[in-house]
Order: C-alpha cells, then structure tokens, then sequence
C-alpha cells in the first residue's frame, strides 16, 4: 500500500502532487511547513485554473485570484471554502502564527478533497474515484495527553468551522440548498411578464422614466468618484448611453403593446 | 399564494430580483446584500439564514414580494428600497429589468418623487464604498 494519500496527482499535475506530498509528510513534524506546502499547493491549482479557464487580466494575489474563480463558476462554492481556509492558514502560518497538527491535519484532509476535483477540472472526463483518506500516522506516537489536546484543538476547529459556515450562509444572496440557476431563471420569467404588464398599464406614482432618469443621475456622480476614475465628462457620457438604451427598451416595450392593442381592434373589426 | 411575508424573506426576495435584472449576480452577492440586512434592517444571522430556507422563499412570487412590501411600515420599507437600489448600483450601470423592478418597488412602497430620490442618493453613498478599485487580500 501506498504511504501517501497523493499519488493520482501525478498524473495531472506533478508540482501540485508534489506539494501536496511534502505537506502530507511535514503534518507531524512541522505543521508550519506543511501549512507552506498546502497554500503553495492551493496557489498553484487556482494559477493553472486560472490560466485554463479565465480570460482577462487576473490579479497576482492568491484571495482575488480565487474570489475571481468562484464568481466564475470555476471554483464551487464548497471547494472554493476549503481552499480559502488553506490560504488563511497558510498565510497565519507564514507571519508566524504557529499550526496545531490538528489544523494542519484538516487542512491537509481538504487538500485531498480538492485535488480530486481539481484533477477533474483540469482533465474533463476523467473518473476518479477517490479512496477514503488515510491520515498520515506520527513519525513517535503520540501520549495522552498530546491526544486530548488535539481532541481539544479539533472540536475548537469544528466550532470555528462551523460557526465560519453559518455566518457565510447568512450573508450570500442565495441558500445553499438553492438551485440558482432555476430560481434566476424564474425571477426573470416573472420580472418580463411584469413589465410587459406596466409597459401596458404604467407605474401609478413612480413610472420607469423617473426611475431611469434618478438612476443615470446617480451613476454619474458614481463613475465621477475619483475611486472610479473621476472622470466627468466619460462619466456624463456613460450615463446618458444608458439612459437612452433604457428610453429605447421603454419604447419599444409600448411599441410592442401599442401593435398589439391594434392588431386585437383589427380582429374584432373583420369578425 | 402566501398572504404574509416577513421582512427577511421580503429582503432577500427584493434583493435577488434586483440583481437578477442587473444581469451580475456574483458581484453582486458580494455586494453586502446580508451585511446589509444585518447592519441597517437590523436582521440576525438566523434570520437571514431561515429566509432562505425553501419553506419560507421558494413559493413566493414576485407579484407576493410587492404584496409584502406594500404592507410594511413606511421606515422600513424606504430602508428596503434604499437596501435594493444599493444593489442595483453596485455595478455601475443599468438594465432595463433592473429600472422596471426598482419602478415596480417603489409604485408598491407609495413613496412619492422626492422620498424615492432620498433612498437613491442614500443607495449611491453606500454603493460608491462597495469595492471601488477591488481590493486585494493576500
């Protein structure tokens, strides 16, 4: 039996198999290194993803890079967590905050989760089916009472885990139980079939031109911050292109009611 | 249909129909949409968490969310709509679903002209500070 969780990654990536077998080993001795090995690991995997399936300028840094990935679609919300939990781990580890082997064990754990995704990711079609993974056993075994720490740093971990997840959940747009795509797909059935209604019967107090008009004005004074470029006439110009592309959407909404209104009167005229 | 929808579930109804019509959702929902809920509506984690359950959100229509919104308080309501245009400002521009739902919003909230440009100046402010250059983090 092999005595590393890793070796299918030669296959798809050998830096990352390799980084993710000097972490598996260091996880005893030195969870500190094996905190390095695994955010390298991470840093890798997001760079090729990146590199495969990303266009445009994408930023150096590991956070952005993955926050880029996940809003994507690239990266999965589940393995975009594990992943951003490695980076701040890693990076607590490298400012010299010191790693429980417990900590580094479950990073290590979601390490092997990830790199069967990513091996599927990054080779479509292939099938792999992951064996259970099999913690690294300690160079000396442990005592007791090391034991019990570790119990101890574990279920903190979890709590942190957990509470980490909960707060996540309230936060993001959608449950995680949500399909969003049927929901999207739904909001906008509903959004069309509504303004197909008030492009025939109007908006009582405040109708979509006022609308239109109040948001172009704001999104001028938006795009003239200078955290945004600052620029006012680019600014005045942009507003007013998506002002007129809104006037014409509401035109032709009425044009298209306005036919239709004509076409039933010439029904009813020729029964 | 449901006759009654609470705030948080009015909120996150409110908020993902506006960042559907805006047509970019992912950043989006990186626009503080539960900050926001939690920081000026004054909404709890669970709260926020239990809106989103299937039980509460799933069934409700769109044509329930204005129903909803038409019965709260007027201080609560002018905060909702503040909380959605935030959102369709969030990405600097547009869309045509984005003006007809902020229009159908606020038909339903029975704010007049002057309250419904209050909430948008209010949206604008908080809006500008949502990531203006994207920020880095390591």
């Amino acid at each position: 039996m092999s005595d590393t969780n890793f070796d299918f990654l030669d296959r798809f990536d050998k830096r990352v198999a390799r980084l993710a077998k000097q972490a598996e080993k260091y996880v005893h001795t030195d969870p500190d290194s094996c905190m390095f090995k695994l955010r390298l690991m991470v840093e890798t995997m997001a760079k090729k993803l990146t590199s495969l399936q990303m266009r445009g300028d994408i930023s150096k840094d590991l956070g952005a890079m993955l926050g880029a990935l996940e809003r994507g679609g690239i990266v999965p919300r589940r393995q975009a967590d594990c992943m951003h939990a490695i980076r701040r781990d890693g990076n607590a580890a490298v400012h010299g905050s010191p790693t429980p082997v417990p900590t580094a064990m479950r990073r290590l754990h979601e390490a092997y989760k990830i790199s069967g995704w990513f091996c599927k990711t990054v080779k479509r079609g292939t099938n792999i089916k992951l064996l259970e993974f099999q913690p690294p056993e300690p160079p000396i075994p442990v005592d007791t009472d090391t034991k019990k720490l570790h119990n101890k740093i574990d279920q903190l971990e979890e709590s942190i885990e957990q509470r980490r997840i909960a707060t996540r959940e309230s936060l993001l747009m959608f449950g995680p139980q949500e399909d969003v795509k049927e929901v999207t797909r739904r909001i906008i059935e509903e959004l069309k079939a509504l303004d197909n209604v008030a492009a025939a019967a109007g908006e009582p107090i405040i109708d979509a031109d006022f609308v239109a008009l109040v948001m172009a004005m704001d999104l001028e004074q938006i795009e003239e911050d200078p955290r945004h470029g600052g620029d006012s006439r680019r600014a005045r110009r942009e507003a007013e292109e998506q002002l007129e592309g809104i006037k014409r959407h509401l035109a032709e909404r009425e044009n298209a009611f306005v036919a239709e209104r004509t076409f039933l009167l010439e029904q009813r005229k020729n029964k | 249909m449901s006759m009654t929808v609470d705030l948080p579930t009015l909120w996150f109804l409110c908020a993902r129909t506006m960042a559907v019509a805006g047509e970019d959702l992912p950043t989006v929902q990186e626009a503080a949409t539960g900050l926001y809920a939690q920081a000026i509506l004054g909404l709890t984690e669970e709260e926020c968490r239990k809106a989103k359950d299937a039980e509460h959100i799933s069934n409700k229509t769109l044509i329930d969310c204005l129903a909803g919104v038409r019965a709260l308080p007027s201080e609560e309501a002018e905060k909702l709509l503040t909380g959605v245009m935030m959102i369709a400002y969030a990405d600097r521009s547009m869309k045509p679903l984005e003006v007809r739902w902020a229009s159908m919003l606020a038909s339903a909230v029975n704010v007049t002209p002057d309250v419904f440009q209050r909430c948008c100046v209010n949206a604008r402010i908080i809006a500008s500070m949502l990531r203006p250059s994207g920020g880095d983090s390591s």
